[in-house]
C-alpha cells in the first residue's frame, strides 16, 4: 500500500531527479583526542547515499557518533578520513544548501522570536524587509504565530523548538540536518512536533536527516533508518521502512512498526546495555568549536 | 493545522499587587489588610521599590540619629543625621557643594568613560588570543589586586594638583575591572550559540557582533559597576594627596578643622552618588539582558 513509487516520495518532484542523490557520504572517518592522551575513533568508514527528498533517520547507541556524523555533514567539524559531497560538490564548510536544527535551541535570547528565525537571513545580509516577510511567513508554516515579539525566555521548549526548525527551513536549504530536535520535549508535545514536521516535510519536499536516540521516532518519520554501531561508530545496517504515508500517529501500534522496532532494538540492545555499564569518555565533538 | 494552544508558558512578570494570598506572610496576624501590604510591598511594582528604598533610607537615618544622640556622644566621631543634613544644606545654600562636586564630578566624567572604552579594547585583544590571554593575565590578576590608589601621592607629583592627576588615577582604578569582565564575558559566550551562528555560515566579526558582543555587554555593564565605585575611591584618595578643589579635598579640610558634620556630608553624597550609579547600571543590565533576570 505505499505511495511511493520510486526512491522520490513525489512524483511532482520528477523522474529526472529520482536518481540524483542528493547527499553522499564516502569513508567518512573522525578520529578525536581523547582528554586523557591517545584518541577515540567516532566514526569509521561510513559510507551512505541519501537521494533527493529522503526523509533518512540516524539511530545508535551513544557513542555511536551520530551527532558528529551530522556535524561533518553541515562542515561544523571535517572528517578525519573520506568526505562529504552534496550534489556532486565536496564539503569543506557550512553553507546555504544545509541547514542545521540542533538539539538545545540554540536561540539567541537576546532576539525575539522572529528576530531568532530570521537569524540565517540576517547573517546573509538579506534586505531588511525580504527577512521580515521570509521569517513572517515561516513563522505561520511552523505554527508561531503570535509569538512573534516574544523572547525565547519568555515561551515554551516546544515553541522554541519550533523557531530552531523555522531559523533552519528559512534559509530554503535543500538538506535539512535534525540533531535530536525534540529529545527535550515532553512526549506530549513530541508527538504533536513529529506530525508538524512530517507536513512541512512533505510540504517542502526537503532532504532530511534526523538523528535521534528513539527506534519509533525514527521510524515513524523516515523512509529508511540508518543504524549506527558504537565506538567506532560505523554502519550496522540500513533498514527501508515500507509504511504508507501519509502517516497517523497510530501507525506506531501496528504489528509492521512494531516489527521494526524490535528489529532495529536487537541490532542496538548490546551496546546500549553495554554503554550503561562502561563510563563514557569525555571526547565531546563541541569542543573544537569552542575557539572561535 | 497547528496544533497548539496559543499560550506562552510566561508572559512576563506581571502581578496583580492586589491579589491576596500569593505570598503568606510569617507572623503577621491574617487579616485581609495585613495581607494585601505585605504583598504589595514584597512586591516588584515600582511603587513598592522605592517605598522600600525610602524605608530603608527612614530607618538608617533614625538609627543614626539615635545612636548619635544618646549613645556616641563624641561629636568628633559623629554628629546627629540632622546636624549633617543641617550642615549640607549650609553647602549648598554658600555654593560650596557646586565648587566641589563640579570638580570631582568633572574628574570622573572625563576618566571614566575613557576606562570603559580603553578596558573593553584591552579584554577584547586578551580574549581574541589564547597566548596574549596566557601571558596577560598573570599581570592583569596583579593589576587587579594590587591597591594602585596607593600610587595617587606618585600622581599628584608628577601631573600636580590639577584635574590631570585625578583623571590618571581614576583610569587605572576604573580600567581593570572592565577589562577582567569584557575577557570573561567573550569568552564564556555559549558555545552553542557560536555553532549555530557557524551553521549559518556566519563570519568571524559576525559571530562576534551578534553573537560575543551581546552575551558580553551584562559582564561589561557588571565591570562598570565595579569600575565605578573604585572610581569613586581613587578620586577622594587622589584629591586628599593634593588638589584645588574636590569631594576629597572639602573632606580633608573638614576633618583638619574638626568640621566632623560638613565631613559626613560630603561622605554621604559619595554614598549616594555611588549607589545611584549602580542602581542606574543594574537597570541598564537588566534592560538588555532581561533573560538574565528569569534565570536567577
Amino acid at each position: 500500500m505505499s505511495d511511493r513509487s520510486g526512491p522520490t516520495t513525489s512524483p511532482a518532484v520528477g523522474a529526472a531527479r529520482a536518481r540524483v542523490p542528493a547527499l553522499r557520504l564516502n569513508a567518512l572517518g573522525r578520529v578525536f583526542r581523547a582528554p586523557g592522551g591517545g584518541t577515540v575513533t567516532a566514526l569509521r568508514d561510513v559510507n551512505l547515499h541519501v537521494e533527493q527528498g529522503a526523509f533518512v533517520g540516524i539511530v545508535g547507541a551513544s557513542g555511536s557518533g551520530k551527532s558528529t556524523l551530522l556535524r561533518i555533514v553541515d562542515g561544523l567539524i571535517p572528517p578525519s578520513s573520506g568526505s562529504v559531497e552534496v550534489d556532486g560538490k565536496v564539503v569543506t564548510g557550512p553553507g546555504p544548501d544545509r541547514a542545521f536544527v540542533f538539539q538545545q535551541d540554540n536561540l539567541l535570547p537576546w532576539r525575539t522570536i522572529i528576530d531568532n528565525v530570521g537569524y540565517g537571513l540576517h547573517l546573509a545580509s538579506g534586505p531588511k524587509d525580504q527577512v521580515r516577510s521570509r521569517s513572517q511567513a515561516l513563522i505561520d508554516l511552523t505554527g508561531l504565530q503570535g509569538f512573534e515579539a516574544y523572547y525565547p525566555h519568555q515561551v515554551s521548549g516546544g515553541m522554541r523548538q519550533r523557531a530552531n526548525v523555522a531559523r533552519a527551513l528559512a534559509m530554503d536549504p535543500t538538506i535539512l540536518l535534525l540533531d535530536e530536535p525534540f529529545a527535550a520535549l515532553d512526549a506530549q508535545t513530541r508527538e504533536i512536533m513529529q506530525a508538524e514536521l512530517l507536513r512541512i516535510w512533505s510540504d517542502q519536499k526537503k532532504t532530511v536527516l534526523f538523528v535521534t536516540h528513539q527506534i519509533d521516532e525514527a521510524i515513524y518519520l523516515s523512509d529508511r533508518v540508518v543504524v549506527l554501531s558504537a565506538r567506532p561508530g560505523t554502519v550496522r545496517e540500513v533498514v527501508e521502512v515500507d509504511l504508507p504515508r501519509p502517516r497517523e500517529l497510530s501507525i506506531k501500534r501496528t504489528p509492521a512498526f512494531l516489527e521494526l522496532v524490535d528489529h532495529i532494538w536487537r541490532l542496538i540492545e548490546e551496546e546500549v546495555r553495554q554503554g550503561m555499564g562502561v563510563t563514557t569518555f569525555g571526547a565531546q565533538p563541541m569542543a573544537s568549536t569552542n575557539r572561535a | 493545522m497547528s496544533l497548539v494552544a496559543a499560550q506562552p508558558e510566561r508572559s512576563g512578570s506581571v502581578m496583580d499587587p492586589s491579589e491576596p494570598g500569593t505570598q503568606p506572610v510569617l507572623g503577621v496576624p491574617p487579616t485581609p489588610q495585613g495581607h494585601a501590604f505585605g504583598d504589595w510591598l514584597g512586591g516588584s511594582s515600582r511603587s513598592a521599590k522605592t517605598f522600600r528604598l525610602a524605608l530603608s533610607f527612614g530607618l538608617a537615618a533614625a538609627v543614626w540619629e539615635v545612636v548619635a544622640r544618646y549613645f556616641v556622644t563624641n561629636r568628633l566621631i559623629i554628629v546627629p543625621f540632622s546636624e549633617v543634613v543641617a550642615a549640607l544644606a549650609r553647602e549648598v545654600s554658600t555654593g560650596q557643594l557646586w565648587i566641589h562636586a563640579r570638580i570631582t564630578l568633572l574628574e570622573i566624567a572625563i576618566a571614566f568613560p575613557i576606562a570603559v572604552v580603553i578596558g573593553m579594547a584591552l579584554g577584547l585583544v586578551i580574549a581574541s588570543s589564547r597566548i596574549v590571554q596566557q601571558i596577560l593575565d598573570p599581570l592583569l590578576t596583579a593589576a587587579y589586586s594590587v591597591p594602585i590608589v596607593a600610587l595617587a601621592p606618585l600622581f599628584v607629583a608628577w601631573l600636580g594638583f590639577g584635574v590631570e592627576s585625578k583623571v590618571a588615577i581614576i583610569l587605572l582604578v576604573a580600567v581593570f575591572p572592565i577589562v577582567i569582565n569584557t575577557e570573561v564575558g567573550l569568552r564564556s559566550t555559549d558555545a552553542g550559540l557560536v555553532e549555530a551562528a557557524r551553521s549559518f555560515n556566519a563570519t568571524r566579526w559576525q559571530i562576534f557582533r551578534t553573537v560575543s558582543l551581546p552575551f558580553a555587554i551584562p559582564f561589561i555593564i557588571g565591570g562598570m559597576r565595579v569600575a565605578f565605585t573604585r572610581a569613586l575611591v581613587g578620586v577622594v584618595v587622589a584629591e586628599f594627596f593634593g588638589a584645588f578643589a574636590g569631594f576629597g579635598y572639602v573632606i580633608l579640610a573638614a576633618s583638619q578643622t574638626y568640621a566632623t558634620a560638613r565631613l559626613l556630608g560630603y561622605v554621604v553624597l559619595l554614598a549616594l552618588l555611588g549607589m545611584i550609579s549602580s542602581i542606574g547600571l543594574r537597570a541598564w543590565e537588566a534592560r538588555l539582558a532581561p533573560w538574565r533576570e528569569v534565570r536567577e
